[in-house]
């Protein structure tokens, strides 16, 4: 397809091209890895999204070194709405990380009957959250992103915004199944840039979303209203924590695991807003 | 030098027979039943009976051949131009009918070829689909009912018979130079409908690594069930472009209404197949690797490839490699 190939010389350069390829993925004689990753999509989907990382959101990625080689879980805080967290974190590994990562997101359940999006992002290489297909991605020595949070993050308002919602510990035991170390990772920015007061849930049960959120500009000016602030976005990586001991132990002793992922988290992001102060909208451009 | 062996192959008119024969002649003695007498021209290398398998008579088959594997590769696939009753009876009676004879007349090994439609193209099936996963293609199509029916039954025969080995080949599509089934012949027209917004995973197996897949069953003395794929996974899109088709979206309402249509007069392309063009089921055939050192030879592009040329491409090697 000639088109990918020129968005990609347009968007990417040389040495960002050369790193994705470089990037540890097993391709087939077709061009796919075994769970649909397309990497020429990956890297024409990077060349036009590109300036939403740098220049939109000037984002600030911090920590990426301290990711290990091989399987690893990224365990992130969730807000704003969209995924645009999810979105930017996949985008710093593949543009700052030495080597390149895929980020594996693991997606909603409804998100494969969509048309266009759901071909889409299984080309870039984004998968549905089951606990399966996670095992199995770790098992292959793939970089997982998950929001144990889930919708309880994603949707909340404004007035909680980097109060971080009840974890779930599924992550928890697939780690210590598989011996993969969790990296802890602190988004900021991302619940400014789509600053939500409440919920119409009522509709949004209409149409079978989780929630519909209100900002001050959506939904009254429309579609214009429903574009994120550009706010600065920071992302800080943690360091590794491995769990020990037995997956299937009972829930307290795993629950008390996962929190201790969530307060790393949290001193990360209490750490980050603190040194952003009143500076939303700060940070020049890259 | 041992004796040869026997096999009993079932559905040797067909093309999938064909292809699995042209391994095994070499090795073993044929023996052919098919409830369709041969085509003109075609030639079995051994001996042919034309014979329903839930009659009485395919026992007398057994009786007069000492038959030492029974390959069941007749399944009539949804869309045959055939009522629907009788397609089921072929399918279950039929399969029924077979291996209780194999059990009566000393059978040691049983190979059945299934299908991985039986998973059925499903929005929430996993990245990849591995034996024991439900099979829920007649939730959406109820014509596939017989299919599955007929998987069940042989992995019952399988629990209950620890005797015999027994094993389920679940293929993904099957394509290849001389292989007709629906996919193959999609693949070879010049323009190939696609549903506009979905460009799901597929999986093909070239006919000739589907032949040796069957060789090492046959050979192995193992019971289980398998998933059976080719190299790797190709999105639609880019498999219509590999086999040398040019691809023409279509509304999916528009496609599954007209479908629907000409399915009444028995007519046109099957509903459950067009799903695959919809959602991704992709399988595993990770333990079928392992147990049975399998490995394809032909790339998926290659296998694509081949759809368009005369003869087979590939000539499959004798052993496993």
């Amino acid at each position: 397809m000639g088109w990918k190939k020129l968005l990609i010389e347009l968007g990417l350069t040389d040495a960002e091209r050369r790193r994705i390829d470089d990037a540890q993925l097993d391709i087939n004689s077709a061009g796919f890895d075994d769970w649909g990753l397309d990497p020429e999509t990956l890297k024409a989907a990077l060349a036009v999204t590109r300036w939403i990382y740098t220049d939109y959101f000037r984002v600030r990625a911090s920590g990426l070194s301290g990711i290990p080689e091989g399987r690893v879980l990224l365990i992130a805080n969730h807000g704003g709405q969209i995924p645009l967290d999810g979105m930017l974190i996949g985008m710093s590994l593949l543009l700052e990380a030495r080597p390149a990562r895929v980020v594996r997101g693991m997606i909603e359940r409804w998100v494969p009957g969509l048309p266009f999006v759901s071909s889409l992002f299984s080309k870039m290489g984004q998968i549905v959250g089951d606990v399966r297909n996670c095992r199995e991605l770790l098992e292959k020595e793939q970089c997982v992103l998950v929001f144990p949070e889930g919708v309880r993050g994603s949707g909340k308002t404004i007035f909680q915004r980097y109060q971080l919602q009840r974890f779930g510990t599924g992550f928890i035991r697939l780690a210590m199944e598989t011996g993969t170390p969790i990296i802890p990772v602190a988004v900021v920015g991302c619940e400014e840039a789509y600053p939500s007061v409440t919920s119409l849930k009522p509709i949004a049960k209409l149409f079978g979303a989780p929630y519909l959120p209100v900002t001050p500009f959506f939904p009254f000016l429309g579609p214009v209203g429903a574009l994120p602030l550009p706010t600065q976005v920071t992302i800080d990586f943690g360091a590794p924590i491995t769990f020990q001991g037995d997956p299937d132990a009972p829930e307290s002793e795993i629950e008390e695991k996962a929190s201790r992922v969530r307060d790393a988290i949290q001193a990360m992001i209490d750490e980050s807003v603190k040194r952003r102060g009143g500076r939303l909208f700060g940070g020049g451009s890259r | 030098m041992p004796a040869r062996e026997t096999v009993l192959i079932t559905g040797a008119a067909g093309g999938l027979a064909g292809i699995a024969v042209s391994n095994l002649a070499e090795s073993y003695d044929l023996v052919g039943v098919d409830p369709r007498p041969l085509p003109k021209g075609k030639d079995f290398p051994g001996e042919f009976h034309v014979v329903d398998y839930q009659h009485r008579r395919m026992g007398e088959v057994f009786r007069s051949h000492k038959v030492d594997v029974l390959l069941h590769v007749g399944r009539i696939p949804v869309g045959a131009r055939l009522r629907s009753s009788d397609r089921y009876n072929t399918n279950v009676l039929g399969t029924r009918n077979l291996l209780q004879l194999a059990r009566r007349h000393g059978v040691s090994r049983i190979v059945v070829l299934s299908t991985f439609h039986v998973y059925g193209a499903h929005p929430h099936n996993p990245g990849h689909l591995l034996e024991d996963d439900p099979l829920r293609a007649s939730q959406t199509f109820p014509e596939l009912r017989d299919s599955i029916e007929m998987d069940n039954l042989v992995r019952m025969f399988l629990l209950q018979n620890p005797s015999i080995h027994v094993q389920v080949l679940r293929p993904v599509h099957v394509i290849g130079a001389t292989i007709q089934n629906y996919i193959s012949q999609l693949l070879r027209n010049e323009f190939c409908p696609v549903l506009a917004g979905y460009d799901p995973l597929l999986q093909f197996i070239h006919e000739s690594d589907l032949a040796r897949a069957i060789r090492l069953s046959i050979e192995s003395r193992k019971s289980g069930v398998y998933n059976v794929a080719g190299e790797g996974v190709i999105s639609y899109k880019k498999a219509v472009e590999a086999s040398g088709a040019r691809a023409v979206p279509l509304p999916s309402l528009l496609v599954y209404g007209a479908l629907g249509t000409l399915s009444r007069f028995r007519l046109g392309f099957p509903k459950h197949l067009v799903d695959f063009f919809r959602y991704s089921a992709v399988v595993s055939d990770e333990a079928f690797r392992r147990e049975h050192g399998y490995q394809p030879a032909v790339s998926t592009i290659e296998a694509l490839r081949s759809l368009r040329s005369l003869r087979a491409v590939v000539e499959p090697p004798h052993t496993a490699t």
